[in-house]
């Protein structure tokens, strides 16, 4: 099976190694922010919208200390994902109960061209099942650390 | 949730958003996300709230275009609905829009969204 490539998904404008927000709603929106910079979004205020609805049907907290906001919006040019980082952690209501060190925030248009939203949201969650994997994400200093990480 | 939308096309695109949302609950759950009833309960909530947000022509109009295709609103880009992938008329305009009108591809009828 065909190994999802991850990394182009990434950017260095999305790519937040000290949050500045201390809320689980704070993040959303430092993070919702990064892709209306980075002109992926023009509308933020639609897509925070959405991931707040999200989180209205279970927690994207998935344990461990990480959180992998996601959805599709229509208000969104192109499938990326933002990353945070919070060395104080953030309460995100997962399921662990556990706060949250590591979030990953996946936006994808509604169809895009390959139709590889689930296998890269799939692909994430694998990733980060690997606790020595986990860990790494915790120490990395810079995009490009980041980057050879997740082409390990 | 503080209600931070006020245009009809940024309701119509909330609405669509939450529809594909509850579409893929299944696949979300099966990637080991949390999904609970009662949270699928507050969407469906959410969405009747929308609906009486947006006039009743539109929300028809969205609801026959939902039908027929698997998107009604679609994005434009470059002046082209990506829907079909027809040019629109140049008398509409594509840039530095306030998402203040909404309106529809002449040739296959979505509603156009534009993301520049």
């Amino acid at each position: 099976m065909e190994k999802i490539e991850l990394v182009s998904h990434f950017d260095e404008s999305m790519f937040v190694p000290a949050l500045q927000a201390r809320t689980k709603d704070g993040v959303l929106e430092e993070l919702v922010n990064c892709f209306a910079s980075a002109g992926i979004v023009r509308n933020a205020a639609l897509v925070l919208e959405m991931v707040h609805r999200r989180e209205q049907l279970g927690s994207t907290g998935i344990n461990h200390g990480i959180a992998i906001p996601h959805g599709r919006t229509t208000a969104s040019a192109k499938l990326k994902i933002a990353f945070g980082y919070s060395k104080r952690g953030i309460a995100w209501g997962a399921m662990d109960g556990k706060p949250v060190h590591l979030v990953f925030m996946v936006l994808s248009p509604p169809h895009e061209q390959d139709n590889r939203y689930l296998p890269v949201l799939g692909r994430l969650v694998e990733v980060l099942s690997h606790p020595e994997e986990r860990e790494k994400f915790s120490e990395v200093m810079s995009f490009a650390e980041f980057t050879n990480l997740l082409k390990s | 949730m503080a209600e931070k939308l006020s245009t009809q096309i940024e309701f119509l695109v909330a609405l669509q958003d939450l529809d594909i949302m509850q579409r893929e609950i299944e696949e979300v759950k099966q990637l080991g996300f949390e999904v609970n009833a009662e949270g699928a309960a507050t969407l469906t909530r959410a969405r009747e709230e929308l609906v009486q947000k947006i006039r009743q022509p539109l929300l028809r109009n969205y609801e026959r275009l939902r039908s027929r295709y698997k998107r009604a609103i679609v994005p434009a880009k470059e002046a082209t609905c990506l829907g079909c992938f027809m040019r629109v008329p140049t008398s509409v305009p594509t840039h530095g829009r306030a998402d203040t009108e909404v309106y529809t591809c002449e040739n296959c009828g979505r509603i156009l969204y534009w993301l520049a």
